[in-house]
């Protein structure tokens, strides 16, 4: 049967699975958001941390500095565009446009200078990302189909989701995170440093996109391309805005976009057009972004004209 | 003297780029005035060389435009390519099947057809901005996906040429448009193109439709108070964006390729976004701005063939650009005229509030 094949348990792994990449990205997104700053630069800061960790990972053979040292490159990405756009008032958009070109390019430079090939690189050498495999789990085939053989940023992913959502709900930074998003002259009324906000948020965003680009290249696969990430970062900001910024339902966000890739690879396996379930996504968010302004609308529209009523 | 300002600006940041690009080729062990001298060479020297650049200077210079046009109104139309796309799959549409015509006619159904589709895709988020205020950069992201998927679809399935190679049927031989600088691939789209851009900054300089556009784009609550219908502006504005990128997709598949290939772009339309960015989508300099990136882009070659020096440092050079063409602040070094300028951010702030409080 087709219909089994496609849709078996395996397919909640593959799910998590490739929505990972795209959540680190879309956490990414969330947390400048919440700051009121559209980080389109994910995409880039995405890329720059997938050469790193490919980079480092290939000459020391230690993943977890290729992790760390991903960051740090994610953060130099990252501070770029806040000292751009914070500092010298550079437009948001167009700074995180002129970032991925940016990222692009010099990995494309990199990739020729530092290892040697164009195109793509992969190498045996390449330390990854441990996977996670628990031996009680293999006998039985479900289990082992479903916890087995997790990477060590998915889990780690799930466990993000959570520590965002109390930092942003449950703490004073993310109280005052959030009204400077809200309204930032408020904020600073009340004697928060906007600004300051403004740089740590982008920090977080940095770390996080460079853990994202890091997880594609030496986690998810074993190998950098040019540009690899291939609009994942985009679709981590899509996400950000299923979710309208908040990471629990972003996350779901993420799950919807790895479950329609998963989904479409199979299709196309029996040769299907799986286009239009890769589109879903896309469109679901489009959707989902309309109706939930257009409630807020509406909504709003009722509130003045309750307004007006009392005046007059 | 605020005129002047911009354009000493802008050479500056061009200087300042060249620099840092001139920087990293020396640390490299390059020489950079041979590789700056190959770069020009390559993309002027020659028939072969001068046709390249201009054929890449056509799409840049549209979908430039069509990016230009839509922030006129404050809309950040990022969606370019995927008008491109669908304008280009049209175009091919109507080029393979309605084979017979008269050329003539033929070829202005091909750009109608591509115009009125990207137009249409257009105001998707042009509209969905203007009545609810959705993000208009997330939608015209998300839309560029959805637009590649459909195109990747007909011309793999419907319009296919089954040939093994993702492409369409090559279109009727009598709407190819001529290719006048053999063996290069420039094609008398650029005529197309020029005479369009002409007519779109007479539109925006010097006709009602362009003042409305302006007025919606620095104060959409000052536009309604004096009468002109904001959304409908904006919407008007996506239309005449996407009819243009549409354009540009049609001018590429009838100019260059003859069918539609399957990721053809791969990020013209991006390219040109930039060139209307460093420029802050200032309709008289967008022209020169593409035609810049055209050259450095078909230069690279020459230089990368001649020199040694990796083609992906232009790319380099071109972003550092941009990043410090974005920087608004960033060269007002007269500390008197910083303060001026903040005197006048935050004068526009206010007035700005005053708008909320009137639109309220």
């Amino acid at each position: 049967m087709e219909f089994n094949s496609i849709f078996d348990y395996t397919l909640i792994y593959a799910t998590i699975r490739a929505a990972t990449p795209i959540l680190f990205a879309a956490l990414a997104a969330v947390i400048t958001q919440q700051a009121d700053i559209i980080n389109i630069g994910t995409e880039g800061i995405m890329l720059t941390g997938a050469f790193t960790a490919v980079c480092i990972s290939y000459f020391t053979g230690n993943w977890f500095l290729a992790l760390i040292v991903s960051m740090i490159a994610g953060i130099i990405m990252s501070m770029i565009m806040a000292v751009a756009h914070i500092r010298y008032k550079a437009d948001i958009c167009a700074i995180g446009t002129a970032i991925n070109m940016f990222a692009l390019a010099i990995t494309k430079f990199g990739i020729k200078q530092f290892l040697g090939t164009t195109g793509s690189f992969t190498d045996p050498k390449i330390a990854a990302i441990p996977r996670i495999n628990i031996p009680l789990f293999e006998s039985n085939k479900y289990l082992d189909g479903l916890f087995n053989n997790w990477s060590l940023m998915e889990v780690f992913g799930i466990i993000m989701v959570l520590i965002m959502t109390f930092m942003l709900y449950r703490t004073v930074w993310g109280l005052r995170l959030r009204s400077v998003g809200r309204f930032p002259m408020a904020a600073e009324t009340a004697g928060i440093n906007v600004n300051k906000m403004k740089y740590q948020v982008m920090v977080i965003s940095g770390i996080l996109g460079g853990m994202a680009g890091a997880h594609l290249s030496i986690g998810y696969s074993q190998m950098f391309t040019e540009n690899m990430t291939n609009g994942r970062g985009f679709m981590g900001v899509a996400a950000m805005f299923f979710g309208s910024t908040n990471p629990m339902l972003a996350w779901i966000g993420c799950l919807l976009f790895g479950f329609t890739d998963s989904i479409g690879g199979r299709l196309q396996a029996y040769g299907w057009p799986s286009q239009f379930v890769l589109m879903m996504p896309y469109i679901i968010t489009i959707s989902v972004l309309t109706v939930s302004l257009w409630r807020k609308a509406v909504r709003d529209a009722k509130i003045k004209s309750s307004l007006v009523a009392e005046q007059s | 003297m605020k005129v002047t300002n911009k354009y000493v600006n802008l050479l500056f940041t061009i200087v300042i780029s060249m620099l840092i690009g001139a920087v990293i080729m020396l640390i490299l062990g390059f020489n950079p005035l041979e590789a700056y001298f190959q770069l020009f060479k390559g993309a002027f020297v020659g028939k072969l060389n001068l046709g390249t650049t201009l054929q890449k200077f056509v799409p840049l210079l549209l979908t430039a435009m069509a990016f230009a046009i839509s922030s006129r109104v404050g809309v950040f139309n990022v969606g370019v390519e995927g008008e491109l796309y669908l304008g280009a799959m049209a175009a091919a549409w109507v080029g393979f099947t309605f084979v017979g015509l008269p050329a003539p006619i033929h070829i202005v159904l091909c750009f109608a057809f591509a115009m009125l589709v990207g137009a249409v895709w257009a105001s998707i988020p042009g509209a969905l901005k203007a009545q609810w205020g959705v993000n208009e950069v997330c939608v015209t992201i998300l839309m560029n996906y959805v637009a590649t998927f459909i195109t990747s679809y007909l011309v793999n399935g419907p319009f296919s040429a089954k040939t093994g190679v993702p492409q369409t049927p090559a279109v009727a031989a009598g709407v190819k448009l001529t290719q006048f600088m053999k063996p290069s691939q420039a094609h008398t789209g650029l005529f197309v193109a020029v005479a369009a851009v002409i007519f779109i900054y007479w539109l925006m300089s010097s006709s009602t439709i362009g003042y409305k556009f302006t007025s919606v784009g620095l104060n959409p609550f000052h536009a309604q108070y004096t009468g002109i219908d904001p959304k409908r502006t904006m919407i008007g504005a996506m239309l005449l964006s996407g009819a243009v990128g549409g354009m540009a997709g049609c001018i590429e598949v009838l100019g260059v390729y003859g069918y539609f290939l399957d990721n053809f772009s791969s990020g013209i339309a991006f390219d040109g976004m930039l060139a209307a960015l460093i420029v802050k989508s200032d309709i008289k300099t967008v022209p020169f701005m593409a035609f810049f990136l055209a050259v450095l882009k078909s230069g690279a070659l020459g230089m990368e063939r001649y020199t040694g020096v990796p083609k992906a440092i232009v790319d380099t050079i071109i972003a550092i650009f941009i990043i410090f063409a974005t920087m608004e602040a960033l060269l007002a070094f007269n500390k008197k005229r910083k303060a001026k300028k903040d005197v006048q951010a935050s004068s526009g702030k206010q007035s700005e509030q005053g708008g909320l409080k009137n639109g309220i």
